[in-house]
């Protein structure tokens, strides 16, 4: 049953991920037609904000990975960062792709090159893909897993900037709608019970889905050093 | 007591998900010629590199001359004394001639020598003039062996020399002056490190070392070697290499004038700038040549790249030849070929911003490239996923310069 821990984590969060899809499509109420350029598209927000939520979180996975793989040399910590880069990867390009959608909507294009939170968010999905092509195109080393994870750590730099950068140069993103630090655009109590429920299944979705690859690097560890000793190395 | 050259003290190297070395301990001291002999895989050229600082250490440290060179906390130290370097492949590039390249060794060590007897002894004086591209591969590594060896030739005071595999390629003439210059410069004081498996190498050997055990061997003895360099005071040597680099094969025209002059081609075909009031984006279409101009990156970090050229730099200097000088210049050029074109009029302030604009993406791009150049296969890494990274801090210059 405990072995099977990471197939029920990306089922439930899967269920709640759906979940969260119907009620922010039928359930949320509309928001004001005076406050949005296109309040129907508004409803992206229950998929594009909890991806967002989940692909930070993934970029600190990657980043605890990383460390300990450069500082400490733990096996486990670049099963971390393996396992962070893939997730990272995948919730980056649903907060990106829902993003743009949601940008083209509202503001008339997908993309706006001088928004520093879109800038730093796509570049920390890029930096998500140039690991996950860039491990896969080395063989596996202690050459690959140093200059990956040192592109891992030099890489967080960019989620507090991230973070920060709508409060302190708001373009076109919006600001903060939870802990704000005041009343403005605080969120209607049905909004925020249908964020919850995405950001809490998203999480465990994306728990459950970096545990699946990490006990898939460690099979493929196995593998290799099984393949090594038939080969009668050491 | 005779000075210690080299001491490598409980090295652990890992390379791939082996570990090559473990506990390793040597001592190289002048007069000595320890030879490496093991198999295949074993670990001769692991020695050889992290003596030369190329590789990083799990555990343990390399001095030169006694000073820290090298240690597993990533400490690396530019060496007190010049030492020299043969890589198993070359470490040199195709465009440079023979005789510049030597010059070059002679400048690390801050000498100059009258290089025609070696030449000569080596079968080499008439390609002297020669780019080593133009070489056969016989000739090209008598090149990388004379410039290994050039340290120690130069210098009254023992040298440390590291050399890899340095007989393979050499006809036995070759072979032979190799032995005698080696036993020379043995009788002169200086130290030897040679990883090698040919049998004329093992009879020159003081120490014959598995990387397990040593055994002490006795060479024939020679008349020791007369230094043959002058001092001469050199400056900036990496820098200036960098410069000759891009003269003799304009590939910085090739690569980033020629990305440039495309951009701002391809802008001026289907643009009319007549029609654009928007002062930022005008702005822009100016600064987008050097940008990608930029982008195409360092064009002596790709000249570099041949025949493991970077590590060859790498081991010698702490910074490594670049396009510092020539990436202004181009940035320059085209900024204001861009304002005259876009902004209908020559604008000093724009083209110095290109300039940065330039020198800016093409150092960044640089810094990225390094840091993958450890990579088992670094021209597979996806780099250019990185390079949107330049884009915003670009599009925010372009509008900064806009309110000029």
């Amino acid at each position: 049953m405990r072995g099977r821990v990471p197939e029920m984590l990306l089922g439930v969060g899967f269920l709640g991920i759906m979940t969260t899809l119907y009620l922010g499509l039928n359930w949320a109420p509309s928001v004001s037609i005076n406050a949005f350029e296109s309040p129907a598209a508004q409803r992206i927000f229950y998929w594009h904000v909890p991806s967002a939520w989940a692909a930070f979180i993934a970029f600190g996975v990657l980043f605890v990975g990383s460390a300990l793989w450069f500082f400490k040399r733990s096996p486990m910590g670049w099963r971390l960062h393996v396992a962070g880069t893939e997730a990272s990867l995948a919730c980056g390009l649903m907060a990106v792709w829902s993003g743009c959608v949601w940008g083209a909507a509202e503001w008339g294009t997908p993309w706006d090159w001088t928004d520093v939170r879109l800038n730093t968010f796509g570049l920390l999905t890029l930096l998500a893909l140039f690991l996950v092509l860039g491990r896969q195109s080395q063989p596996d080393g202690v050459e690959t897993r140093d200059t990956f994870s040192t592109f891992g750590l030099f890489g967080f730099v960019l989620v507090p900037l991230t973070y920060i950068a709508t409060r302190i140069w708001q373009i076109r993103h919006p600001g903060p709608v939870i802990a704000a630090g005041d009343d403005s655009g605080s969120l209607q109590s049905e909004m925020s019970l249908v964020l919850l429920i995405g950001a809490l299944s998203f999480t465990v979705f994306i728990i459950g889905h970096m545990l699946i690859s990490m006990r898939i690097t460690h099979l493929e560890q196995r593998l290799e050093s099984v393949q090594k000793s038939l080969d009668g190395g050491n | 007591m005779a000075e210690t050259l080299l001491r490598l003290e409980d090295l652990e190297v890992s390379r791939g998900m082996n570990k090559v070395l473990s506990a390793f301990q040597l001592e190289i001291n002048s007069g000595d010629v320890v030879v490496l002999h093991s198999e295949n895989g074993a670990g001769k050229s692991t020695v050889i590199e992290c003596s030369a600082r190329l590789l990083p250490l799990e555990k343990g440290s390399v001095s030169h001359h006694g000073a820290l060179v090298l240690d597993h906390e990533g400490r690396r130290n530019r060496p007190v004394h010049p030492f020299g370097l043969t890589l198993q492949s070359n470490g040199l590039v195709g465009d440079e001639t023979v005789e510049n390249h030597l010059m070059t060794v002679c400048a690390l060590s801050q000498m100059t020598a009258d290089l025609t007897p070696l030449l000569e002894s080596y079968g080499l004086a008439h390609r002297r003039h020669d780019r080593i591209g133009q070489l056969s591969g016989g000739q090209a590594r008598k090149v990388a062996v004379i410039a290994g060896l050039l340290p120690a030739m130069l210098s009254e005071k023992p040298r440390l020399v590291l050399l890899d595999e340095p007989a393979t390629g050499l006809d036995q003439s070759a072979v032979r002056t190799l032995v005698s210059t080696i036993g020379q410069l043995r009788q002169a004081g200086h130290g030897f490190l040679i990883a090698s498996h040919h049998p004329a190498m093992l009879e020159c050997a003081t120490r014959l070392h598995d990387l397990k055990k040593e055994v002490v061997n006795k060479p024939s003895n020679d008349n020791a070697w007369k230094a043959i360099g002058q001092p001469e005071s050199q400056s900036f040597v990496a820098t200036k290499a960098g410069q000759r680099y891009l003269r003799s094969t304009r590939a910085g025209i090739a690569r980033n004038g020629l990305t440039a002059l495309l951009v701002l081609g391809t802008m001026m075909a289907f643009i009319d700038p007549s029609t654009i009031s928007d002062r930022t984006l005008l702005v822009g279409l100016t600064l987008s040549a050097p940008f990608a101009a930029g982008l195409a990156g360092d064009p002596v970090l790709y000249l570099l790249r041949e025949q493991r050229a970077v590590d060859w730099w790498r081991a010698n200097v702490q910074r490594l030849p670049s396009a510092d000088l020539f990436a202004p210049l181009t940035g320059v050029a085209f900024t204001a070929i861009g304002t005259v074109v876009f902004l209908e009029a020559f604008d000093w302030k724009v083209t110095l911003i290109g300039a940065f604009v330039l020198w800016f993406t093409m150092a960044s791009v640089r810094f990225i490239e390094i840091n993958t150049l450890r990579l088992a296969r670094p021209n597979a890494v996806f780099l250019r996923l990185l390079l949107p990274i330049l884009i915003l801090p670009w599009a925010l210059v372009t509008e900064y310069t806009a309110t000029l």
